[in-house]
């Protein structure tokens, strides 16, 4: 049976034709981009119309926080500290999601959990928020002028983080354009937006630009001193295809506990890291800025949680990340900034 | 007897296959096992005083007092990450391996039923018995769901509602998903079983296989392994449940079997092809 | 592996002569080698007995033969079709009973022969039923048919697997100790079988260690040992090889010793027959006898002639026994 050797041939052929087209699609060619300036990109990036599609996205962080175990109940855990909890899980765990844009203030978005799913769903005025864990539902009427409120829901997709991170940080940023990227099958310009300031975690964060449509379709936060990416946000998938109008159309399911809640709609954000009562105070500019929330009734460093992810230093406890440090200041506020420990220590003596 | 060698009766043997399989009191026992859970599950909620409330219990059981099809849903997410591929475990791996322990497999080959003739048919049989074993839980999920508590509208994970014609569908493409989900362990099992002459040393290491994957998957160190981890989508069928439906997942999840299917396919064949059929 | 051009031209040639034919087939199981090199023919319609000592190899001789385990080297051909390469086609005309039977013990004793008919894709579907019941009723299985194989003794299961080889007419059926297990009576009935599928035309390979069977039903013998073949040919050349013996028993042992070696045979004295008196003064002699001594009944006409008084007198043909034991060697120990 000297051929015997043949038999496993098909053994070894398969590996490497799946290898090889696997390799295929990831570099299926990013066609070439004409070439633009920093400034060209970002006012392609700025001027982009009303564009109707569909996305799904992946957001992942790797922030150097240990991962929270699912459903952790923080005993007693209502009000800051649940807030806080919330906002670690934001921070610490990946999500799944999809977002449809339809005529102007209109637009869906949808975070995919194992086996259940959160929706802001935006119509006109209309707001909905619905959980399916809970199978609650909760519903706003934003007032005539409430302008761009209706993209508050879209807090996690490439297009609203993007902008606003132009938003806050281009006066004290250096621009560059790397070499042309891919995203979702689109060809894109990198745009690098690199920190003037050495006071801050951030190394550079960056956006890639569809080079026909302007819309941002990755955006990807390094830390300093970093290679891989501590935040990425992008799209896998775009059709620039108007979705189905009938989804922005929610009526919530028979037996939802609906709530029907008055505007402002701040409560319907979901921006957990700050309570509606706590407006917080915003010290510094662009990258260096802290964010200060007053204390609560509640003294957060007592959570046995936050003590086990926490580390005592001068003036407080310390939650420390690669792109973020919190300090929760003997006092009971918190001090929040992609800045190192001593800005914070700076900013609560400063108040 | 020349005159009759030009007529071949090639799926004959496909045929005896089966009904070995479907004569065997160990295939119905499975599967017997597969439709009482569905049956347990919908009986102990309708006896019980408070129907679950949303978030309580296994996914969608919330979900089963208003529609009875939503039993079948929730069943196959209780069977799929063990029991039913404990089953198909079992069926893949005692498919060359069995015949090996009874000495039957000397007289299959010396029939001649073709060294890959018979590879393919064992493994369409272990194919045919994943869609009877997903297709037990649905369809007794349906039956006692409709009988429990009727038929109705049904919500989807993203607050929309459905009729009962969509809610039959997506139940019906969550059932194909999970039999997907299988075949790449079913063509795991065909390899394991040409390892060995022992049909219960098959099926108990690929059933540890089974167990091992979603191990590793809960691993995040070895997040990069993940997405080549066959058992990566196999509770991935609630994106059939979201509207519009994802397809992302269901179609990753095809391709990954369909390469499973292909590499273990051909390790089984060059070890089937080459082994000295002594038992 | 052999080409399969040359075994185009070959076939008509050797189809008509050999059914299995090997040339320095070897196969080794780590370092032990179980088959040594061996060179089987054998003729189309006879009946083969393969005879050899426990673990002589010939399970794996016929293992190897029928494509279950690959050949360590050597070459091979089956109904004229080169081996492994032309089994597909060889093998349906070939009915096996390998190392005792096996059978699917859920399904009935019909059942299972359905199941291994179906395996074979030249099998008609259309006659099935009938192929089926013929063979049970062919080895006395007719009543047990709907019974299920873990029902049946063990004689019924060897009975069942000589069913299997016969489910379609064959050209050559090799049978593994087809007796194994039987009573005398399905003993009997398995020569008989044998016979008769002999008669119709089919070459017998029939593995054994009874020799008593073998020289029953065989025409031609091979005799294994160690793994090698150490003889093989017609039952005639077989014995021929060994010496016929006269031996005459009387009471006057001297006298008959004298006679004999005066015709010019190599006489001598040998212990007494079996079941001659103690008490009775009888003495044994043999002498080998040649192509060129008188014959038989003018031995005897001689003795008595000269006085010798004859009580009993045989002519002992070799037994392939003897010959057997000679090749094989006496010891009760498997070899390895
Ligand atoms: N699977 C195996 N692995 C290793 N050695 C084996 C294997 N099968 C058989 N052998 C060895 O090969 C030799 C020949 O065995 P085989 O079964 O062919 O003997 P046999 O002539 O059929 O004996 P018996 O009359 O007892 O049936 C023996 O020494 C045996 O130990
Ligand atoms: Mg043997």
């Amino acid at each position: 049976m000297a051929r015997t050797w043949s038999r496993w041939l098909p053994a070894a052929v398969v590996p490497l034709v799946i290898a090889g087209s696997v390799a295929f699609a990831a570099q299926a060619g990013a066609e070439d981009l004409p070439e633009r300036s920093p400034g060209d990109v970002l006012a392609l990036l700025a001027d982009r119309g009303h564009q109707p599609f569909s996305g799904e996205f992946e957001q992942t962080s790797d922030v150097g926080l240990p991962q929270l175990p699912g459903g952790v109940e923080v005993p007693g855990g209502d009000g800051d500290a649940a807030a806080v909890t919330s906002a670690l899980e934001a921070l610490t765990s990946d999500h799944t999601g999809r977002v449809f844009v339809g005529e102007e203030h209109q637009a869906r978005l949808q975070v995919f959990d194992t086996f259940g799913e959160r929706d802001v769903i935006v119509n006109g005025s209309d707001v909905w928020v619905y959980e399916s864990a809970e199978n609650a539902a909760a519903h706003t009427t934003l007032p005539a002028d409430a302008g761009d409120h209706a993209t508050t829901g879209e807090q996690l997709t490439p297009d609203a983080i993007a902008d606003r991170v132009v938003e806050a940080a281009v006066p004290t940023t250096e621009l560059s354009v790397r070499e042309d990227v891919e995203v979702a099958g689109r060809a894109a310009y990198d745009l690098v937006l690199t920190p003037r300031t050495d006071a801050t975690l951030v190394g550079e964060v960056a956006i890639a630009v569809d080079g026909e449509t302007g819309q941002p379709l990755q955006v990807t936060v390094t830390a300093r001193g970093e290679q891989a990416p501590a935040f990425r946000v992008a799209y896998t998938l775009l059709d620039l295809t108007a979705p189905d109008a009938d989804l922005f159309a929610f009526t919530p399911p028979a037996g939802a506990d609906v709530e029907e809640v008055s505007p402002p709609a701040e409560a319907l954000q979901g921006d957990e890291t700050r309570s509606p009562d706590h407006e917080p105070t915003v010290i510094g500019t662009g990258w260096e800025s802290v964010a200060i929330i007053e204390a609560g009734e509640r003294a957060l460093a007592d959570q046995p949680l936050l003590t086990q992810l926490t580390s005592a230093v001068d003036g407080g406890r310390l939650l420390s990340t690669d792109l973020v440090n919190v300090l929760i200041a003997d006092d009971g506020r918190v001090l929040v900034g992609a800045v190192p420990l001593e800005r914070l220590q700076a900013a609560a003596g400063s108040e | 007897m020349p005159g009759e060698k030009s007529r071949t009766h090639g799926g004959a043997l496909l045929v005896s296959e089966l009904r070995v399989l479907f004569r065997r009191r160990r295939t119905w026992a499975m599967l017997a096992a597969l439709a009482s859970i569905p049956v347990l599950m919908a009986v102990v909620v309708r006896l019980s005083a408070e129907p679950p409330g949303p978030g309580e219990g296994p996914p969608f059981l919330d979900q089963v007092t208003n529609n009875g099809m939503f039993v079948a849903v929730t069943a196959l997410v209780l069977t799929t990450p063990l029991f039913l591929p404990l089953t198909v475990a079992v069926v893949s791996g005692d498919a060359i391996a069995g015949e090996a322990s009874l000495g039957t497999l000397r007289y299959l080959l010396v029939a001649p039923a073709g060294r890959v003739r018979l590879l393919v048919v064992k493994y369409a049989s272990a194919v045919a018995f994943c869609l009877a074993a997903s297709g037990t839980v649905l369809l007794t999920g349906w039956a006692i769901g409709a009988a429990l508590f009727g038929t109705g509208e049904a919500t989807l994970l993203s607050g929309d509602t459905i009729g009962v014609g969509d809610a039959v569908v997506r139940s019906l493409l969550v059932g194909a998903h999970v039999t997907i989900c299988m075949l790449g362990l079913a063509a795991v099992g065909l390899f394991i079983s040409t390892l060995t002459d022992a049909g219960v040393g098959a099926m108990a290491a690929v059933a540890v296989l089974t167990i091992v994957a979603q191990v590793l998957g809960q691993l995040d160190q070895l997040a990069w392994l993940h997405p080549w981890l066959f058992t990566h989508h196999w509770l991935a069928f609630a994106d059939l449940l979201r509207e519009p439906i994802v397809w992302t997942s269901f179609m990753q999840n095809a391709l990954l079997q369909a390469a499973y299917v292909a590499f273990f396919g051909a390790l089984a064949y060059g070890r089937f092809s080459t082994k000295d059929v002594l038992s | 592996m052999s080409a399969t051009a040359p075994a185009a031209e070959q076939t008509e040639a050797t189809s008509t002569e050999l059914a299995i034919e090997t040339s320095g087939l070897t196969k080794k199981f780590g370092q032990q080698v179980a088959v040594n090199g061996i060179d089987l023919a054998v003729p189309r319609g006879a009946v083969f007995g393969f005879l050899g000592p426990n673990g002589s190899g010939k399970t794996t001789t016929i293992r190897v033969i029928l494509g279950l385990a690959a050949a360590t080297s050597g070459s091979m051909r089956v109904l004229g079709r080169g081996v492994p390469a032309g089994l597909d086609d060889a093998l349906p005309r070939v009915g096996a009973l390998i190392e005792g039977p096996a059978f699917y013990p859920f399904l009935s004793g019909a059942d299972n022969l359905r199941r291994l008919d179906a395996a074979d894709r030249h099998a008609n579907p259309a006659t099935r039923d009938d192929r089926v019941a013929a063979a049970l009723d062919r080895v006395g299985l007719a009543h047990a048919a709907r019974k299920k194989a873990r029902a049946y003794s063990l004689g019924m299961k060897q009975r069942l697997g000589i069913a299997a080889a016969l489910l379609t007419p064959r050209e050559l059926l090799v049978l593994d100790e087809p007796t194994n297990g039987l009573d005398p009576q399905g003993t009997r009935e398995v020569r008989s079988l044998i016979r008769s599928v002999a008669a119709e035309g089919t070459t017998v390979f029939v593995s054994s260690h009874l020799l008593a069977e073998v020289e029953q039903i065989c025409t031609h013998a091979a005799i294994m040992s160690v793994g090698s073949l150490v003889a093989q040919g017609s039952l005639a050349d077989l014995r021929g090889s060994g010496q016929t013996v006269v031996r005459v028993t009387t009471p006057d042992g001297e006298g008959a010793v004298a006679q004999l070696r005066h015709l010019g045979l190599d006489a001598a004295s040998v212990a007494p027959p079996r079941g001659a008196g103690r008490d009775l003064d009888v003495a044994a002699v043999e002498a080998p006898l040649s192509g060129d001594d008188p014959a038989p009944e003018d031995i005897v006409a001689a003795l008595v002639a000269a006085g010798v008084r004859v009580r009993g007198f045989d002519v002992e043909q070799p037994s392939l026994e003897d010959r057997f034991v000679a090749l094989t060697g006496e010891g009760f120990d498997v070899a390895r």
